[in-house]
This record gives structure tokens, sequence and C-alpha cells, in this order.
């Protein structure tokens, strides 16, 4: 109940609409309901033969429909308009709140939950603020003025043929309970269906070469089974349910034919007024099949207003102090004092007192197994995560203590699988600047050709407005870096961190995506997660990291004679290395 | 599936999709209709029973109340009263059962029916030769299966019934209220034209209007995806406020959209409601006069009101067919047209079945063109070669000298254009596919995985193997270490909906996989993708393993596979420019010498 006050909340800001349509509403549910009334008026003149009496009330009738017209018009488009102001003001909360939190709610947190919370669940409050709540309200306004107009009329037979209402209501609302979530599972169904869709043909050559089509068909055809079979489950429900609220209240008609039929053969009753039931009834029979399934829907919006709550009640766990300074002038110097950092849920810890002091403009090698920390100590840079101990300094000062995006534009990535946005290569190279139309096609054009990327750029359809990323063309590993590469000179940072591991780059590619890092690093303080010795040559210094402790710090000729782990990464790590150094004739064409 | 259901299933296929390609010229996809429909048709034929009963038992109440009022209230005869009451019951619970039947039967057959069409496109799918995916974007495939079976689903489901049962209650509608009086059901069919004609421009108007509304949803729904997937970037350049900003916008058109829809219906649903109440009205009127007059029996004013519904509802339905019809038969189309599609790579009658091989591998002038939207384009020309059993042969050469065409006319993804590729002396287009691609192991450059446990993924290969033969696969190739690690070992999920695993952890899977097929012949694009330095050794380890007694073709990327070839074969516009073993390679100091030279730069660089 406390969730459902909450959701009321959110249409606070619409008040004076609310108010406004409730008022059209009931005023229209009035015309509505005077519409029988008046059929019944009519009936009696007709039997009494009074035929002026019949164009009045006929006239009165006519203007009952004008202005439940005008009412129904201005209410639906009052109404409409709160519905998809609510959805709008629903959906910024919950996305501002989302690009708030930090990081580490992203990492324990499937993106699919996260997707399922910001669509299928606003989607069932929204829809339940947007009309389920006006349906319900009208339906209830509805049922209530008839009700009321009928026991006016003869209270004993509007009790015996209003019977079926509370049990029409209570059977709509378990139908619209139990309906909705069995069609979403029927939906889920058909995302089985598709993705193993998608998996046979993406990945038809491994099929196709061990020759496993029959067994994949079979695969395929259970899940076409289990969708068949929660098809039908839902089908089953809709099939019972439907024409069982439509009998329900075919029972209140028999009534009144039964009982009102005798009223009237006994004279107590008139045939208008009997006639009047009888229409009253039959308008009735939308009203309550509704009200019982915008109960349903309120059930259901409650349950996921609840979850969507929980998304919102999470607070951001990355604070700034308000008024925060800039960070300060500098050229990039970099301190970390006895950092630890374990992230939120884990057992171990990910840096585990780690100490470093980079001067600005050096260049610094991460050299490291997989899990061993390198990714964890650039991502405190940025302050994606804060350290559970200790400090991290960027220019003398604490992270902490300095506005996150003066900071954060302070320090570029590049990635070793950059992210695109599905935007124009321009907008995606002008990113780090605000993107777009802000940055003059000059300059971008200017940073795609120190990042080696300008030609290939030039051979795209559409040149600098090709669309690419997930709904666009899609580039190579090397490609996108280049992309990326260009994005970090135009953000131009003090601190640079790279991820090395390009992925299927040829020979000539592989050159030119050194020429541009070497551009790019030059003044900057820069950190390169290294996968291969040639990267390692281009640092000035070498980090080991070892189980998230720094194992040895200094240059490559210091640590192969000190560090028994860089020797055996540099032995055992790069066997082209090793077999160069064998044959003559190799050394010779290598040029050693 | 059990194997008694699989049977029947394919025999079921069988019968449809020789129905389906019967069927061609005008009226074929009402035909295909039908032809999907047809192993159910004692089904759809007690459907239409149900539906016929249920709809005119549906119509009773209008009459069964005239008849009380004018032969039982009026006069005064209760025991009339009292048959009617009894007939409304009856026909009520007649509707209750006939829609039970009507709905349940209609899911069935309709479920059963799309079930049936896609795995008769499955099928379809599956028989097309490897060139028919490379023509075509996955997506359009993809879409094929679900948006437009889905499209027939309503089509099925939802229209048909609506069609019989609408058309019926109006039908039914009018002939009522002709029985019950002429003139005035001559002037209540005055409001006809102008109520078709208002529904169905407004079911037009609101089909685009939606249509915006969902592509504009698309939108929001894509750009939230987006904004989660590249959180990290979003964070590191702190443009959260430029994305609030452009979230904004996509939402103000989704409104605008929406508004749209919001103005239609605010016009459209009152004016059904305004025009019927004229209807009461003139009903009323005229019918009222009449009544005084004594020309109209009182009961039928009653069963005329109760009646309107029966004729406004039915209008409404009908106009809404219009865009479903539309989207099902444009759906149906290309349904057909992908069914129309026929394999190039056709297995002849008397194909032979292989035996094990010794895993000879001969190319006789080959020569092969890809035929593309402009003409064909040459990807290799007369190759001729042979390779002795166990023999491993790296193709080296630059990008687009032919080197994956030569694998894949090996696996026999194609045809070649001339010439005949042979294996233990046996021309490719004579043999049984399966059974040459069962001794063919296949390793591609991106090793793809499936959704499913590691196990699942390895026994791929070879579905009859046991666990252990599956842990000993991944032994041999030197993947057990980090299956180990993983969260449930080789019970781990895997692919896109499992955990995700480095690609060298992707490779040493795909080297289980093949090794536990136990393939003759072998050929592997290797990957260029640098790997983890630790995982470098152990995938190297893992392919001396796998190529161990195994004739082999490596599209070879790096030099210390190159070099442990037995035989090296530079390729270079599609002809064999130059082969032989490294050494002797090296030492004729041609274009593999030269390659080499760049390779080992870069190694150094």
């Amino acid at each position: 109940m406390a969730t459902f006050r909450r959701l009321l909340g959110f249409l606070r800001p619409y008040r004076r609409e609310v108010v406004a349509s409730l008022v059209l509403a009931t005023l229209a549910m009035a015309g509505t309901v005077a519409i029988p009334w008046l059929t019944g008026r009519v009936i009696d003149r007709v039997r009494a033969g009074d035929s002026a009496d019949v164009t009045m009330l006929a006239v009165a009738i006519a203007v009952a429909g004008i202005l439940r017209l005008a009412l129904t018009v201005a209410r639906r488009l009052i109404a409409g308009s709160v519905s998809l102001g609510v959805e709008l003001d629903l959906r910024e909360r919950v996305y501002g709140h989302l690009l708030g939190l930090e990081m580490g709610f992203f990492d324990r947190q499937q993106t699919g939950q996260l997707m399922s919370r910001a669509t299928v669940d606003l989607q069932a409050v929204r829809f339940f603020l947007g009309y389920g709540l006006i349906f319900m309200v009208q339906s209830a306004l509805t049922i209530l003025l008839a009700a009321a107009a009928m026991i006016a009329l003869d209270p004993g037979l509007a009790g015996l043929s209003l019977i079926p209402v509370p049990f029409v209501v209570f059977v709509a609302a378990r139908y619209g309970r139990r309906g909705r979530p069995a069609i979403q599972e029927v939906q889920q169904r058909i995302a089985e269906v598709t993705a193993e869709v998608e998996e046979n043909i993406s990945g038809v050559r491994v099929v196709k070469s061990f020759a496993r089509e029959e067994r994949q068909f079979e695969r395929f055809g259970d899940a076409v089974g289990r969708l068949f079979d929660q098809a039908m489950i839902s089908t089953r429900l809709q099939a019972f349910y439907n024409p069982f609220i439509g009998f329900l209240p075919q029972l209140g008609l028999a009534a009144i034919l039964f009982f009102g039929g005798r009223r009237v053969i006994d004279g107590t009753m008139s045939l208008g007024d009997f006639a009047a039931f009888y229409t009253y009834l039959l308008m009735l029979l939308g009203p309550m099949r509704m009200l019982g399934i915008s109960l349903g829907m309120a059930q259901r919006a409650t349950a996921s207003g609840a979850r969507l709550f929980e998304l919102l009640d999470r607070t951001p766990r990355i604070v700034t102090k308000p008024l925060a300074p800039a960070l300060p002038a500098g050229s990039g110097s970099v301190e970390l004092r006895d950092v630890t950092l374990r992230y939120e849920g884990a057992s171990r810890d990910a840096l585990t007192g780690v100490s470093l002091v980079v001067p600005a403009g050096r260049t610094v090698a991460l050299v490291g197994a997989t899990g061993s920390g390198k990714t964890s100590l650039v991502a405190l840079l940025p302050r994606l995560y804060d350290p559970t101990a200790g400090e991290v300094l960027v220019d003398g000062v604490d992270v902490r203590d300095v506005e996150p995006s003066s900071l954060r534009s302070a320090i570029a990535a590049v990635d070793d699988a950059p992210f695109l946005f599905s935007a124009s290569v321009h907008e995606n190279i002008a990113y780090a600047r605000g993107g777009g139309d802000d940055v003059p096609r000059e300059e971008v054009e200017q940073a795609a050709r120190r990042a080696q990327a300008h030609d290939f750029i030039g051979r795209l359809p559409e040149g600098y407005d090709t669309r690419v990323g997930e709904r666009g063309l899609t580039l190579s590993g090397g490609q996108r870096q280049r992309v990326a590469i260009a994005r970090a000179f135009l953000a131009d940072p003090r601190i640079l961190i790279l991820d090395d591991a390009t992925s299927s780059v040829d020979a000539s590619t592989e050159q030119r995506i050194k020429a541009a890092l070497r551009e790019v690093m030059a003044g900057r303080t820069t950190f390169v997660i290294a996968h291969r010795l040639s990267t390692i040559a281009l640092a000035d210094e070498i980090v080991v990291l070892e189980d998230g402790r720094l194992a040895a710090h200094g240059t490559h000729a210091e640590l192969l004679e000190v560090s028994d782990l860089y020797r055996e990464i540099v032995a055992k790590g790069l066997p082209d290395q090793v077999f160069l150094t064998r044959k003559p004739v190799e050394r010779e064409v290598a040029g050693l | 599936m059990s194997t008694g259901e699989a049977k029947r299933t394919e025999t079921r296929l069988e019968d449809v999709r020789r129905r389906l390609r019967g069927t061609s010229g005008r009226g074929r996809k009402l035909k295909g209709l039908i032809a999907l429909l047809r192993p159910y048709r004692s089904r759809v034929a007690a459907m239409f029973v149900a539906l016929v009963l249920g709809t005119a038992a549906s119509l009773a109440p209008a009459p069964l109340a005239k008849h009380a009022i004018d032969a039982g209230i009026v006069p005064g005869d209760v025991s009339t009263v009292n048959w009617v009451v009894v007939a409304f019951v009856i026909s009520a619970l007649i509707v209750w059962g006939a829609t039970f039947a009507q709905t349940y039967l209609t899911g069935w057959v309709g479920q059963r029916a799309l079930q049936d069409l896609r795995l008769q496109i499955f099928r379809h799918l599956q028989s097309m030769p490897v060139g028919f995916y490379e023509r075509r974007p996955a997506g359009v495939l993809i879409s094929r299966m679900t948006n437009d079976v889905e499209a027939l689903n309503s089509l099925v489901t939802d229209s048909v019934v609506t069609l019989f049962q609408a058309s019926l209650t109006l039908l039914g509608t009018i002939a009522i209220l002709l029985v019950f009086d002429v003139e005035l059901a001559l002037i209540t069919f005055c409001i006809l034209p102008v109520m078709a004609l208002g529904s169905l421009a407004f079911r037009i108007a609101s089909a685009d209007a939606y249509k915006r509304t969902r592509e504009t949803i698309g939108a929001i729904t894509g750009y939230l995806q987006e904004s989660l997937s590249g959180i990290r970037v979003v964070r590191s350049f702190a443009q959260e406020p430029r994305h609030r900003r452009r979230f904004h916008a996509l939402n103000d058109d989704n409104r605008d959209a929406n508004m749209k829809t919001v103005y239609l219906n605010a016009g459209y649903f009152p004016a059904v409601e305004f025009v019927s109440a004229l209807a009461t009205v003139a009903i009323l009127l005229i019918g009222g006069k009449q009544a005084i007059d004594g020309q109209l029996e009182i009961g039928v004013l009653v069963g005329f009101i109760a009646a309107l519904n029966g004729f406004f509802d039915p209008i409404g339905q009908l106009s809404q067919l219009y865009t479903t019809y539309q989207a099902g038969m444009a759906a149906l189309d290309k349904i057909f047209e992908l069914l129309d599609e026929e394999s190039d790579l056709v297995e002849a009658e008397d194909a032979i079945e292989l035996d094990r091989l010794r895993g000879e591998i001969r190319f006789e002038d080959v020569t092969f063109a890809y035929s593309t939207a402009d003409g064909t384009k040459l990807a290799l020309a007369d190759v001729d070669l042979v390779v002795p059993p166990g023999q491993t042969v790296a193709l080296v050469g630059a990008t687009g000298a032919g080197k994956s065409t030569f694998a894949k006319l090996l696996a026999r993804f194609y045809d070649p254009t001339e010439g005949r590729i042979l294996v233990d002396g046996v021309d490719l287009r004579d043999v049984r596919a399966s059974s040459l691609r069962s001794q063919m192991g296949i390793v591609p450059q991106e090793a793809f995985l499936f959704s499913g446990t590691v196990e699942e993924n390895i026994g791929f290969g070879r579905p009859e193997a046991t666990h252990e033969e599956v842990v000993a696969a991944a032994e041999a190739v030197g993947a057990d270490g980090f299956i180990a690690a993983l969260p449930d070992g080789f019970d781990t999920e895997v692919g896109e909906r499992g955990v995700q695993l480095s690609a060298g952890q992707r490779q040493l899977l795909a080297f289980a996989r093949a090794l536990i097929a136990d393939p003759r012949i072998l050929i592997l694009d290797e990957a260029t993708s640098n790997v983890d330095l630790h995982s470098e050794g152990k995938i190297e380890e893992g392919m001396r393993r796998l190529l161990a007694g195994r004739t082999a073709v490596i599209i070879a990327h790096r030099l210390s596979t190159i070099r442990q070839a037995g035989r090296i074969i530079v390729l270079d516009g599609g002809r064999i420019s130059e082969q032989g073993a490294h050494d002797e390679l090296m030492e004729a100091r041609g274009a593999y010498w030269a390659l080499y030279r760049d390779w080992a730069e870069q190694a150094a660089a």
C-alpha cells in the first residue's frame, strides 16, 4: 500500500489536470447513465400514447449524447497528456538515476536485468498510472452511478440484478493478474526461440562442419515445443476466463427478465423502468470487466513499482562534497598511497597496499597476468571506483576532493575493445568534447589524421557521417581502436590510459596503431596495460603486478635484473621473440 | 522430442512442404495458409462449428427480450416470461461453452500451424549452403522466423476468428432488425456506411500513428541499452548531462508520436458513442410514434436498442482487420520468398558414403569465382595440389589472396567453378555430405560457442561422447586448467547467455571440440587476436596435440605455426606463388622471405 501511495506521488505535478479529468469523467458518466433512464421514460410515454413527451425526451437524449461527447473528448485529451507526461517523467527519473550510480553497481547487475526494470517494470507502472487508473476510476464511477440510478428505480430488483457485479470484478481481476504474466512468459519463450535461431544462423559453419543439423533441429524443435506449451497455458486462461466473465452478467439479465417481468405484469413496475434496468445492465458489461482488469493491473503495477523504487532508492556510493573545486591545473602527476581496493561482494582484494609515484609525462607499462589488478589500478584514476583504503592523488590532490567531471575530462582511456555509440564517426570522435555539432569537422579530421584513422574513414560509405556502433556499420577491432585514439586526442587529457590488446589487425594496421599511440602519448602521463614486449618497450618504467600487489617497479633493464617474475614473463610470454634469436638467417631478416 | 513424435513431425512437415511448394500464382497465399492448417482440418471444422453456434447464441438476448415483452409482459402471460428466461439462460450457457471451445481450438490450431511453419523454415535454412548465409544479413533471416511468423500469428489466431465472428454478428443483427421492423431497420442501416468509413479511416490513421510510437519507443529502448553497455565510456568522459539531454529529446519524440494517438482516440471513441446515442434517439422518435399509432409492438423498441451493440462492435472490429491482414500477407510473401530459395549444392541420389579416410587431399586445376551483385569475382585460379595424408599445410598470403576460399572449397561450403577437389581419390561432389563432414574438423578464426555448458560445447563435436572423453579432450588441448577455474567447471554456462570467455579460452574450447570429433582432415583458421601472454603458449601446445596424425590445412597468422608446418603454400591473387618447407623458402628469398621479414620486424618492433 505504501508503494501504491508512492506511485500515486508521480501524479502530484499534474494535480490540477487529474482533478479536472475526474470532474469531466463524472459528468460524462452522468450523461451516460441518464440515457437508459430517459429511454425508459420514452417507453412509458409511448405506452401512455403521449407523443409530445416522446419528442421532448428524445431531444433530451440527444442533448445528453452531445454533452457526453464534448466532455469525453476533453477528458481524453487532458488524461492522455497527463499519462504521457507521467511516462516521460518516470522514464527520465529512472534514466537519470542510473547515470548517477557508481560503476560498482553496474558490475554486479546484469544489463539485461536493469533493462527489464527500465522497460518491463516501468511499463507496468506507466500503463497503470497512465491508463489503468483512469479506467479504474471511470469504470467504478459508471457502476456506482448506474447502481444508484437502478436503486432509485427499484431497490429490490437493483439488488438482485447487481449480484453478479462483484463476482465479475473479482474474476476479471484474477484474470488480469494471471493472464498478463502468462503472456509475458510466452514472450520469453519467443525470445528463446529467437536466440536459438540466431545461434544457428551465426554458427552455421560450426553446425555444418560437424554435420550436426539433426541435433540442432531437435533442439530447435524442443524450443518451439516449449513455446507451444506456454502459448497453450495462456490460451487456456483466456478460454476459461473470457467466456466466464461474459456469462456472469447474463444471470443478472435473466433475473431482470424473471422478476422484473413479473413486477410489470403485477403492475408494480412500469415497462419503461423494466427496459431501463435491462439497458443499464447491458451498459455495465464493459465497465465490470474493465474494473476487474484494471484492479489486476494495479496489483502488478504495485509489484513492479516496488522493484522500481528499490532501484530509485539506491543511493549513489560515489558522491562528491557539494561545491568541490575543479581539478587544479597541472601536468598529470599521479600518486597512489597504500591503496587497497576490494569490490563490493568480492571475497578478496583486487589491489592490496599499492603505493606508486608517477611523475608527470612518464609512460608506465602495467604487466601481469589476467586478474592481477592492472585494470583495477587504472580505474581508480578517473574515480570509477573509490579505494577501500589509501588515497589516489592526481596533481597532488585526492581525487575524492575534486569535482568528478573536471577530473574525468583530464583523463582519457583507450580500451582494448573500445565501445562506440550508435552514431556517426564524427560524433563518436567528438564525444569527448560534448559531441555532435559543437566540434568543427576540421578538428575531428585532424584528430583522426593523427590517430591514423582518416584514411579508412574516408573510405567508409558516408565518410565521417557513416553511422557506426551496434545499429550501424561494424568496424573492425583495429578501426574501432583508432577511432577511440582519435577520441582521446580530441579530449586532450593530462593522463592517458591504454590497453594494447589489439585484436585481429594485420601487420600494416598494427604499425599504424603503434604510430598513432606514440603520437598521442607525447607529453602526457600514460598508463599502458601491456600484453607484448613491443609495447613494454615504449614505456619509461614498468610496474609488475601479481595478485593485486605491486611485485616490482623499474625500467626494463632493472627489472630483468631484480624480478624473477618479469624475467619469466619475458621468456615465456613471447615465443615469437624467443625463436627470432635462434637462427642466424632469421636474425638477419629481423634486422637484429 | 521422442523418436516417435519426431517421426510424426517429420512426416507432417514433409506433407506441408509438398503443399506449400505445390502452390503458386494467384491466391497462393490463401492456399499456403490452407496448406498449413490442413493437417488439423478436423479441429478447424470443430472450431467453426463452435464459432457459428456461439455467435448465433450470442444474438439471442435481443429477440428474447422483445418476445418477453410483447408475448409475455404486455399480455400478462407469466409462463411465456418463464420460458423466455429458461431460453435466455440456455443461450448464455451455449455462448459460454462454445466460446471456450472456439478460443481453445483456435489457439491450439494456430500455435501448431505456426510451430510447423517455424520448423519448416528452420529445416529449409539448414538445407541451404553456407554461401547462402554469406549473401544475407543474419538479421533478415532471423526476422523471417520471428517477426514475420508473429505477424502471421495474429492473422491466423485473431483475424480469421474476428472476420467470421464479426461478419456473422453483423449479418445476424441485420437479419434480426429486419424481422423486427423493416422501416426502422432501414433507417438504422443509414449509419452503417458512415460508421464503416469512419472506422476504417481511423484504423488507417492510427496504424500509422502506432507505428511511429513503436519506432520512437524502440529508439528509447535502444538508447537506454546503449547507455548501460557503454556506461564506462559515459562515465570516463563525464558525458552524463549530454546523455540526459539526448534521452529527453528521444522521450519528447515519443510523446509527440503518442499525442497523435491520443488525438485520434479522443476523436473516434466518443464519436462512436455519440452515433450510438443518435441511433437510439432516431429509433425512439420514429419507432415511438409508430408504437403510439399501434403500428409497432413496444417490445420491438426495447429489442432494437438492445441489439444496437451487436451492430456497432463488429464494424469497429472489422475495420481493425485491415491492418493485421496487410501485415500478415506481407509477412507471408516474405516467408514464401525464403522457402522458394533452392539450395545450389545438391547431393546426388547415389552419393558415396565415405569410409574412414586416410586423408589425402587433391586439388585438380581448381578455379573459383564468387558471384557478386555486379558479375563475378575470381578468388582462386588453377590451383593444383596434392597433400599426402598426415601432412600439415600452412596457407599464407595477404588478405584476399584466396586462403579462406581454399579452406571453404575443401569444406565444400562451395563447389569449385572449374576443376575438382578429391579426398582419398573421390570427388567431393560425389560424396554424401554428412559422411565427409563427420571426418573433417573445422576450427574457425572466431571460435563460435553455443549457449550451453562447457561440456555441451565440447561434446558438440560428438554428442555421444562420455563425460570422461570430454574431460580427456579438454586435457589434451590444455583447456582443463581454465575450465577448472570456472564457477561450475564443465557445467558452466557459456555463450551469449553465460560466462564471457576470453578469445584464447574460446579457441581452446574449439580445439577440444574438434579433437573429440577425431577428424581425419582438419581445417584451421588461426586466430589473429592477441591472447593473454600466458594463454599464448597453451594454445600452441593445444594445437600441436590437435594436429598430430591428421592431415591439416591451416590459414596461418603466427610465425611459430608457419614454421612448424610440413609445407607452406604462399597464395597471391588466388594463385599458388610458392610452396615448400620453411627452410627451403627462406633460402629461395622469394615472396615468402619478404613476407616473413615483415612479420619478424613487426614482432620485434
